[in-house]
């Protein structure tokens, strides 16, 4: 047996110290590269590190709902779901078949679509399926299928289902509101989400509460009470409706507002649309609330403003008579009434409204200039329309995409500015929204005070305080308060004239006052002109009792009905929706 | 329950080359403190690091430190049983092992894969799973010693027909299979490693390793060069910030992890990028996660633990009186250091990132496992050393008898 020599073991020996010599040497590179790695540049993979990991994040804050009056309570008209999203990580689900078969049962869908998501690469999200009820999301929670998740999403319900739809707008999937009360006051209803800057991991969840973090708790967002009445908003959609159909009319738009505080009661427009179902709506005009934004060349419901401004100028009286020629040349125009079979007589105000005269209310604005229509006319006009009634601007009600509609100025442009002026005091040549109208026409009739129309009564914030909204006065004197009362009786008498004359469902019981205006306005063409035989229908009217307690103003498109379109388009509306205003006890009647 | 290694019995016409050991005395207990240490750090990071574990990858809480822990708990048991079963076994049962390790390559490469590691890598029997490459280095190791003992004893060691060409033939066999067909080029690079590390110690000319390392080093470009794969990696290594969304994802956010620990870390249970940043954090990146816990004095600790526990292989290595001993233990050492170095040198961005696990740190049921029983073979070997290195020069050995003598009469603790 061989010992070993001293080459077996020194010769090992020494080849194991180079090599263990080696190894150090390697470690040591290492310790100097930790070195240079963790402490020299330290600060450059700290800022590396927070780049990735500090994550800024939004809590959302829970949208607030919308409520209305009904009665004497108080109930929702929208309110928020929390549903959920299905996603999944496909990185985690090693079985997509499998998985995919047990997820028909409970969401419903194709097997196939779902594997097909499930096996798509490169990605840590995929959505699987949306609207997924608390139900369903505890069934797919109790399959434990890693790479499996649900993510709440809040959605708008609409418990008394498409009511006041284009009244209140409906919210995205952005999460912003849309159209109506949604879009206008979407800063108080979505609230203030939260803040929180958090170290996450990969996926963006934030880990423990580390000192980078800073959390800023959401302040949810405010309840929005309506002053729109429920069930007078309901009836009111009912009959537009069936006149709607009734009128074979190309949209029907109503307002009822309390003339006393601006507030509005019921605003509807027919054809409308389902809010829980807008993302089907294939024509997006009719999300918008013609009722302010659709401004129309009102027609003679017009007269009631300018007899209003040429009384409360004291230019005329309730009692004047005038000698009307049946036809006016302005700027070389020929003015005259659409019925002409009245012939050149004298006339009185009573009857410049009740045969709603175009000669008659060209007469009061010639009064405002002293006889003619001249600069003073127009200024003094202008005046009335634009800062007493307020017109040619949006009213600040809370609705979206309100038109501030049009009123033309009063300088002369060398076209001709006197007929437009003329045109303007029977109600065309400019356009009004029914809002505008029926805010102007309350302001008559209350008295003069100008309050500016509104759709929330109040706040309640989310820590419950009520904040309430106090009606605005946005112009004191409009007209004088006997220049209310008269238009009033005015008015009142067009009603009773009107039932004299053969219209039987303007017999309304004494213990109330009715009255109004009707209009029928000639629509422009585009390139100038109007249509040879297409009319709107308007109407503005009011119901009370001591006083006038409701306002109404009727907007019927193109009605396609045997008589004026104003008469037959517009005046069974107003009457349909005086006599639900009556018959349900929403006005108190006479006192005495 | 083993016979004592007496001379007679050593001088016995051998069966089979008798093992040259020494007297036996005490094993050296300090490799397991430090072996046990390793295995302390390691375990501790994976139970800090499983809540993130557990939500990245959807399991149990702990799920991971009890896997660990069975992992543990089997490494005990194998280490029991290289410990005890005498290395002249070992030295002779090589052919057995090597069977065994090729029909579990085999295995792997036949057997169905998991759909998200889709390599051949690993041989599944129910719910019992393994690389088989860690099978393929232990049984590589103990046929490399037997091998290379066997040519100091003919003098046969320089020869380059009997030592270099089988040595040859067998490293592109297994480059062949592991690098080419499992396509597990880190794995590879350590079987390379290991192999020229024990013909280095066993005394191959230089010229030869040379010769050898060139060979290697063409095979590993061609093996770089025709897999589109690897050719990003090493663009990754070489340009690390160039592509930090795309391939060399894994490389920066193992950078961020060990530069953001600074220089006393984040503390135990602070690390973040475990929670999904920082790809395999229990496994192959477990340096980074652990850098960016401990900081710059945590990691020079584990670094100089790992120090301490090579020194220890090494003069174990050193004072084997064995040739096949003492390249056992060469073997153990090259293993476990060259895989050190790889694994922590591709987390500082020193080296490319191979998928290497870091020894007894990273999760992982069979490197942890076959790791133990490699330490077990060394602390069998532990016994038999002698009580220094030698330091006599050979001249001053009256003869050859009275020099074994004297080692082993002082090897006594």
């Amino acid at each position: 047996m061989a010992l070993p020599n001293k080459n077996e073991i020194l010769k090992p020996v020494g080849r194991i110290r180079v090599w263990y010599g080696g190894l150090i040497l390697v470690l040591a590179v290492f310790g100097l590269q930790l070195f240079y790695i963790q402490i020299i540049q330290y600060g450059h993979y700290k800022a590396a590190a927070l780049s990735d990991q500090l994550k800024q994040y939004q809590i959302p804050a829970t949208r607030g709902i919308i409520e209305a009056h009904d009665g004497e309570s108080i109930i929702p008209i929208v309110l928020n779901q929390q549903l959920y999203t299905l996603y999944a990580d496909p990185t985690f689900i090693k079985q997509p078949d499998t998985l995919a078969k047990q997820l028909v049962p409970i969401v419903g869908g194709s097997a196939s679509a779902y594997s097909g998501l499930m096996k798509t690469k490169n990605t840590r999200y995929v959505v699987l399926a949306k609207k997924i009820t608390p139900q369903q999301q505890t069934k797919i929670l109790s399959l434990k299928s890693p790479g499996l998740g649900t993510q709440g999403v809040d959605y708008r319900t609409y418990p008394q289902g498409s009511l006041a739809s284009q009244t209140l707008g409906f919210v995205g999937v952005d999460g912003k509101g849309n159209y109506g009360i949604e879009q206008a006051l979407n800063n108080q209803l979505a609230g203030k989400p939260g803040k929180l800057k958090a170290i996450t991991d990969a996926n963006g969840v934030p880990l423990a509460a580390s000192k980078d973090n800073i959390d800023a708790a959401p302040k949810n967002g405010d309840t929005v009470v309506t002053t729109l009445d429920l069930s007078m908003q309901a009836q009111m959609e009912q009959i537009l409706q069936q006149d709607y159909k009734n009128t074979k009319s190309q949209g029907l738009s109503a307002v009822i507002m309390d003339p006393n505080t601006g507030a509005i009661k019921a605003m509807a427009n027919f054809p409308t649309f389902d809010p829980s179902n807008y993302a089907n709506v294939s024509d997006p005009t009719l999300f918008n609330n013609a009722a302010v934004s659709n401004a129309i060349e009102p027609g003679s419901t017009m007269k009631i403003l300018t007899t209003a401004a040429a009384l409360d100028q004291g230019v005329i009286q309730p009692d004047t008579t005038f000698y009307d020629p049946a036809h006016w040349i302005v700027d070389g125009f020929n003015i005259t009434d659409i019925e002409q079979d009245g012939g050149a007589r004298q006339q009185n105000i009573a009857s410049v409204l009740n045969l709603s005269l175009n000669t008659g209310a060209t007469w009061m604005l010639m009064q405002m200039g002293g006889g003619q229509i001249n600069t003073k006319a127009r200024n003094v006009w202008y005046d009335y329309m634009t800062k007493h009634f307020r017109l040619g601007q949006t009213t600040g009600v809370e609705q979206g995409y309100e038109s501030a509609a049009l009123v033309p100025p009063p300088q002369d442009n060398g076209a001709g500015i006197d007929l437009t002026y003329a045109n303007t005091s029977f109600g065309q040549g400019l356009q009004i929204t029914a809002l505008q109208m029926a805010a102007a026409d309350s302001s008559v009739l209350n008295g003069g005070t100008y309050y500016q129309p509104h759709l929330v009564d109040n706040y309640i914030t989310a820590d419950k305080q009520t904040v309430n909204v106090s009606p605005k006065v946005l112009v004191k004197n409009v007209v004088s308060a006997k220049v209310s009362q008269d238009m009033q009786s005015l008015m009142e008498n067009v009603v009773q004239q009107h039932l004299a004359a053969g219209f039987p469902y303007l017999n309304f019981d004494s213990k109330y006052i009715v009255g109004g205006k009707t209009g029928t306005a000639q629509i422009a063409q585009p390139g100038g002109g109007y249509y040879a035989d297409k009319y709107n229908g308007t109407y503005v009217g009011f119901v009370g009792g001591d006083k006038p307690q409701y306002v109404i103003v009727v907007y019927n498109m193109q009605p396609q009905v045997p008589g004026y379109a104003g008469t037959y388009g517009g005046q069974p509306v107003f009457a349909d929706l005086a006599h639900m205003l009556i018959n349900s006890s929403f006005v108190s009647p006479k006192s005495h | 329950m083993f016979p004592r290694q007496t001379a007679s019995r050593r001088r016995s016409p051998a069966l089979n080359n008798p093992l040259e050991l020494g007297r036996k005395h005490k094993p050296d207990y300090w490799l397991l403190i430090w072996c046990a240490l390793l295995l302390a750090i390691g375990l501790t990071v994976v139970y800090a690091i499983s809540p993130a574990l557990s939500e990245t990858y959807h399991v149990g809480n702990n799920y991971y430190v009890y896997k660990q822990l069975i992992a543990i708990s089997l490494s005990l048991v194998a280490f029991f049983i290289t410990y005890k079963v005498p290395l002249q076994w070992w030295k002779q049962a090589y052919k057995p092992l090597l069977i065994i390790a090729g029909l579990a390559t085999l295995m792997a490469l036949v057997l169905p894969v998991n759909p998200s590691y889709p390599a051949h890598r690993w041989v599944r029997l129910s719910s019992f799973s393994f690389q088989s490459v860690e099978l393929v280095k232990f049984a590589g190791l103990i046929w490399l010693s037997s091998f290379l003992a066997g040519r100091i004893r003919q003098n046969t060691i320089t020869s380059t027909s009997k030592t270099l060409k089988p040595l040859l033939y067998i490293l592109l066999a297994t480059g062949f299979v592991v690098a080419g067909i499992q396509s597990d080029l880190g794995s590879a690079g350590v079987i390379v490693a290991i192999v020229g590390s024990m013909a280095f110690v066993a005394g191959l000319p230089l010229g030869r390793i040379t010769l050898i390392a060139a060979i290697v080093l063409i095979g590993v470009t061609l093996a770089i060069s025709i897999s589109p794969y690897r050719r990003a990696r090493l663009e990754t290594f070489i340009h690390p910030q160039s592509n930090c969304q795309g391939s060399s994802y894994q490389a920066c956010q193992a950078l961020i992890a060990v530069g953001s620990g600074g220089v006393i870390g984040l503390g135990l249970g602070s690390s973040v990028q475990a929670y999904g940043y920082l790809p395999e954090a229990a496994n192959d990146s477990i340096f980074a996660i652990y850098a960016e816990k401990f900081g710059f004095i945590g990691s020079i600790v584990l670094l100089a633990v790992f120090v301490g526990f090579f020194t220890r292989l090494k003069t174990i290595a050193e004072r084997s009186t064995d040739d096949f001993t003492r390249l056992l233990v060469i073997g153990v050492l090259a293993w476990l250091s060259v895989q050190t170095l790889v694994n922590i040198g591709a987390m500082i961005g020193l080296l490319p990132l191979k998928g290497i696990t870091l020894p007894f740190i990273s999760y992982g049921g069979t490197s942890v496992v076959f790791a133990t029983a490699a330490i077990g073979l060394v602390f069998q070997a532990s016994q038999y050393t002698a009580y220094n290195t030698p330091k006599i020069k050979a001249d001053n050995v009256v003869d050859k008898r009275n020099y074994r003598q004297n080692m082993v009469r002082r090897a006594s603790y």
